[in-house]
């Protein structure tokens, strides 16, 4: 640092220091000032949030519901053991007594209700067709339930959809009026549910897409009163047990409110909502924005030490002078692996956590660099125990913590080679394990297995033709185009290859209403299911159907000209990587048979074509986040150091880090998937803070103190390592706490990011020194030592 | 009711004949004391308002030629075009509806005979011209809705009539009812008599705005079983023919659904002399 940079930050540091009343209060002003805004936050828990809103797909996907009227609808499912399963008396009314009561909740269109005790029986008469309901009474006697059975497991439109294969469980299907109250509506089917007349052997289970976003709503909330409690329990515990002191306690709670109330009032005020993965953006932040005056107050100590005399206002500006270096580039570094994931991220969730966990560290730095400082001016902290001190003999703290770490910084300048051999072993191991890293994603895998949401997808999933949706949207060149009997046909070929894919257990489209109308109206001749030859008759047919059906009754599957139409495949999982590859199988079916044997446009859709467009891109942008990351960080240590190689040197151990989770992840099978996607950028930025301390150190100890290799490394672990060691444990305790949520992507998130933490801490301690001693470069040497460079000596 | 298209009831069933044949009784019972009907304050009961509105003359039978418009709620229209007839035989009701266009429903016909006697089905067949054949259909329910329109086959059934039996009225107040002419209206609040009737007929209230001078229903708001606003019906273009107010536009709009449907009637015919045969399954496919 020139003497000219040196003297205007002395200037700044003194200017801080002797206004110290009036820093602490602009710290808190602005804490009150950006954590006003809080109290304004929204919620988006739905599906979509992870999208884009420009993302084509989506955009189409969207399109198509409003041209459709599709929504997410509510299902409750009733499952009966027994040889008849869902047919007995008792069942169909508990189904007629759910319809009627779901019917009757507020919030619920009681006129988009389907159930057994709604929809029709379509059958043939002897001189014509007859459209009426399964069951209007109760109770009913076992010879109606036995033809009503009989009805209904031969219209291949309800079994699958409405009633299981095997009979074993049926739906009731309700659509919400307004989305917003998702929430409510779910609250309210549960509690339906907990009164319910259930009889021996049946179980009732709630779920579908529309249950899903009002579920992980209140569910984050309560998860959000567990989270931040025993985040701050264990990161006060941290900063009091690096000190044992209660001052220190006070200066590091005011950092973490500034922090925390700048990203969310920042958030809140730019109108971002609070999505199901945003409770991990206060923890983090408050784990990470610690570090700085963990380190700050180590060396207010050693200053303390050094010049017993000093004054106060001395003793704070150089620890300043002496910090503010690692201090501001270690938060550059953290800011950049956070813009990294908003950069290169394409769901705004992880943009939102990017964007504001970058903003919060710059607080952070802020609250390090001008208000803890003045609070050292006020508070005025002071060593009590003289075993802390440091012997001038041995330059090695002599508390129990700074001794061990002293022998450890003596074990690694005598066992470098060894230390530096171990390390490439397990890099080979590490790429070997990675290489079997697994890229997924689905949506019920953000809940633990023991929630009632999960075991209903499970179960509907497991009995019925799937609540997982691929949607093929057909499109014809002209008005009444899909009235013709060869397109129709088309549909037709093009359904029997989806329900022949893997995943697919069914599918519709308007050729089943046409093939069971031409069915009824020829006498239930079961020949007569097929797709009659003449448009004509075709357009009669649905004629003859809206002589009683709803207006929007086939709103869902054919548009008003019959020209666009919706063939909906039904998917008994959500796994990215079940789906992948029907998808694929689709997408050239479509390309290479379809639209080349016909005029007609396909168009691939719904939430399954979705999800597997942007989580395929999932893996791209997280290694792009991450190589962003990586870079940014070279340029940030190599521009600090100035010194390219000092930037390898630093990156060196948090690439390491990054690499042994992968390998982690590939072992005990966690995927990368949402919530894990953002570990790498994170666990890079935060990382790197260790490699940058003590690069910054063992320069200053063997460039400007031109130290002896063991020497050098005493003092590096004993009070560099000692401050490090604290900064680790409130890393890795901060993120550590996201174990304790009830969102899986956030706890596997945690524990990555506390793995690499754990990980990158060892490897810089070890590695860093190992390779200087054993490659003695340049940037370290005595020679190299620039000229315009003063000496801050340690 | 809101149906005053008198060709639009073509179709009913039997819970709906029943009704209405208590309807008429009622009217015809009560007709001695209905002038005493008005209430201790200046508003007029409901059931009173109700009776009024029964009192007018339909005719025995009707030709019509009617435009079907339906529009979903991406704006999309459907049109068709239908002529046909409706007439008594005593209090058997039949009427005979046929398609003109599209091209490829053209020639399609309904025959629907709604049976005074409550035990007896009522009958309904369909031509289907593609297939050359007539075809038995079942009967639809009340509140089940007609041809793909946003009207319910109750409403059809009842033309400009009401039930009197099914609903509790309360008239809540007068009112001028913007249109062109704007008109002095009664509004009456309609409440289905039991939750088996507001099941049946498919809504839980009803508001009407009833035309004092020609004791016709100008617009009526629904509301859903869960009291949700569910459509606006309203008449237009109402002038008379060979004596009889004739309502020749009528307009719903569900606000559910947000999808439309507007009824567009002409050359109505009350003198029409109809030969009965037009009312046989086994003409309907001779057209008219």
């Amino acid at each position: 640092m020139s003497n000219y940079w040196h003297s205007i930050l002395e200037k700044i540091f003194l200017t801080v220091t002797a206004f110290p009343r009036l820093m602490i209060l602009i710290g808190i002003a602005v804490i009150i000032a950006t954590g006003s805004f809080i109290p304004g936050i929204t919620k988006d828990t739905s599906a979509e949030s992870f999208l884009s809103p420009d993302e084509p797909t989506l955009i189409y996907r969207n399109k198509i519901k409003e041209q459709f009227g599709l929504k997410d609808p509510m299902v409750i499912a009733v499952f009966r053991e027994s040889a008849t399963g869902v047919f007995n008396p008792d069942t169909l009314q508990l189904v007629s007594w759910l319809t009627d009561e779901v019917a009757a909740m507020p919030g619920i269109d009681p006129e988009t209700i389907t159930s057994l005790a709604t929809e029709d029986n379509i059958v043939a008469s002897d001189d014509g067709m007859l459209i009426e309901s399964f069951f209007d009474h109760h109770p009913l006697s076992l010879d109606e339930v036995d033809s009503i059975r009989e009805n209904v497991m031969d219209l291949p439109l309800y079994v699958g959809n409405l009633v299981a294969k095997d009979a074993s469980a049926t739906l009731i299907i309700a659509e919400v009026i307004d989305e917003k109250n998702a929430d409510d509506i779910y609250e309210g089917l549960m509690r339906l549910v907990d009164r319910a007349p259930i009889n021996a052997g049946e179980t009732i289970h709630v779920a579908g897409p529309g249950a899903v976003s009002g579920y992980l709503s209140s569910y984050i909330d309560k998860d959000a009163m567990v989270l931040f409690p025993v985040t701050g329990v264990l990161v006060t515990l941290v900063i009091f047990l690096a000190y044992l002191s209660w001052r220190f306690v006070m200066l590091s709670t005011l950092i973490l409110l500034g922090t925390v109330a700048v990203a969310l009032g920042t958030m809140v005020g730019m109108g971002v909502p609070f999505y199901v993965i945003s409770n991990a953006l206060p923890v983090a932040l408050v784990a990470i924005a610690v570090a700085d005056s963990i380190h700050i107050m180590g060396q207010y100590y050693q200053e303390q030490e050094k010049n017993p005399a000093a004054t106060q206002q001395r003793l704070v500006v150089d620890t300043m002078l002496n910090m503010w270096r690692p201090v501001t580039f270690t938060s550059l570094t953290t800011i950049a692996g956070f813009l990294g994931i908003y950069f290169s991220s394409l769901m705004p969730p992880m943009e939102a956590i990017g964007l504001y966990c970058a903003i919060g560290v710059a607080a952070a730095l802020f609250y390090s660099l001008f208000v803890f400082p003045a609070g050292l001016m006020i508070l005025q902290p002071r060593r009590k125990r003289a075993s802390t001190k440091l012997s001038e003999n041995n330059s090695a703290g002599s508390d129990w913590m700074s001794r061990r770490l002293a022998s450890l910084g003596i074990f690694v300048a005598r066992k470098s080679a060894l230390i530096l051999g171990v390390a490439a072993s397990f890099t080979v191991l590490a790429v070997g394990a990675a290489l079997f890293l697994k890229v997924d994603e689905a949506w019920i895998s953000n809940f633990k297995e023991k929630e009632p949401i999960y075991i209903a997808d499970t179960a509907i999933n497991a009995k019925m033709d799937g609540t997982y949706y691929l949607d093929i949207v057909v499109e014809a060149p002209e008005i009444d185009g899909l009235l013709e009997p060869s397109a129709l046909e088309n549909i037709a070929l093009l359904q029997e290859f989806l329900e022949s894919s893997a995943n697919i257990q069914g599918s519709t489209s308007i050729v089943d209403y046409i093939k069971q109308m031409n069915k009824s109206i020829n006498g239930g001749d079961e020949s007569a299911y097929v797709i009659p030859n003449n448009s004509d008759l075709i357009a009669q047919y649905f004629l003859l159907y809206s002589a009683s059906g709803s207006p929007t009754e086939f709103n869902d599957k054919v548009d008003y000209d019959y020209r666009v139409a919706v063939v909906r495949a039904n998917l008994n999982t959500g796994y990215y990587s079940d789906n992948k590859e029907v998808v694929e199988k689709i997408k050239r079916y479509i390309t290479t048979e379809f639209e080349s044997n016909s005029e007609l446009k396909a168009t691939m859709s719904g939430q399954v074509t979705v999800n597997n467009e942007w989580i395929s891109e999932l893996a791209a942008s997280h290694f792009q986040g991450l190589a962003l990351a990586l870079f940014a960080i070279w340029v940030i240590a190599s521009v600090s150091f100035r010194s390219t190689v000092a930037g390898l040197y630093t990156v060196l151990p948090v690439g390491l880090s990054v690499l042994l989770v992968y390998a982690v992840m590939a072992m005990s099978g966690i995927w990368l998937g949402v919530g894990t996607s953002m570990f790498a950028a994170i666990a890079v930025g935060v990382g790197v803070d260790f490699g940058i301390h003590i690069v910054d150190r063992l320069k200053i100890l063997l460039q400007d103190q031109q130290l002896s290799f063991e020497q050098a490394f005493l003092k590096l672990f004993s009070h560099t390592g000692r401050a490090l060691f604290f900064n680790f444990v409130a890393l890795f305790l901060g993120f550590g706490a996201l174990m304790v949520s009830e969102v899986p992507p956030l706890n596997r998130f945690g524990i990555l990011v506390a793995v690499a933490v754990l990980t990158s801490f060892v490897a810089a301690m070890l590695i860093i020194p190992a390779m200087a001693k054993v490659f003695r470069p340049k940037f370290l040497s005595a020679e190299e030592k620039p000229k315009k460079l003063v000496a801050t000596d340690a | 009711m809101k149906g005053k298209s008198k060709n639009q009831s073509f179709f009913s069933f039997k819970r709906a004949t029943v009704v209405a044949l208590t309807a008429l009784l009622m009217v015809t019972l009560n007709k001695s004391f209905a002038d005493n009907s008005v209430g201790s304050g200046t508003l007029p009961e409901g059931i009173w308002i109700a009776k009024k509105i029964n009192e007018r003359d339909e005719g025995i039978s009707v030709y019509r030629t009617l435009k079907m418009q339906m529009i979903d709620h991406n704006g999309k229209i459907r049109e068709r075009l239908t002529n046909g007839y409706r007439k008594y035989f005593g209090k058997e009701k039949r009427t005979v509806l046929f398609y003109k266009s599209p091209r490829n429903v053209k020639g399609t016909g309904f025959l629907t005979i709604d049976y005074p006697e409550a035990e007896k089905e009522d009958d309904q067949w369909i031509y289907l011209p593609a297939m050359r054949k007539v075809r038995r259909i079942s009967a639809a329910a009340r509140g089940d809705y007609f041809m793909g329109t946003d009207f319910t086959y109750d409403e059809i059934k009842n033309e400009t009539k009401v039930d009197i039996s099914d609903y509790t009225r309360v008239t809540l107040r007068e009112e001028i009812l913007d249109g062109n002419p704007a008109v002095d209206c009664y509004v009456v609040e309609s409440t289905p008599v039991s939750n088996e009737v507001a099941k049946e007929i498919g809504f839980s209230k009803m508001l009407s705005w009833v035309d004092k001078d020609i004791w016709m229903i100008r617009k009526s708001i629904y509301w859903d079983l869960n009291g949700n606003l569910l459509k606006t019906i309203r008449m237009d273009d109402i002038r008379k023919i060979q004596g009889i107010w004739t309502t020749h536009k009528m307009r719903v709009e569900n606000h559910k659904s947000n999808h439309k449907t507007v009824f567009t009637f002409d050359n109505v015919d009350y003198g029409v002399v109809v030969d009965n045969s037009v009312f046989n399954k086994n003409t309907l496919k001779r057209g008219l």
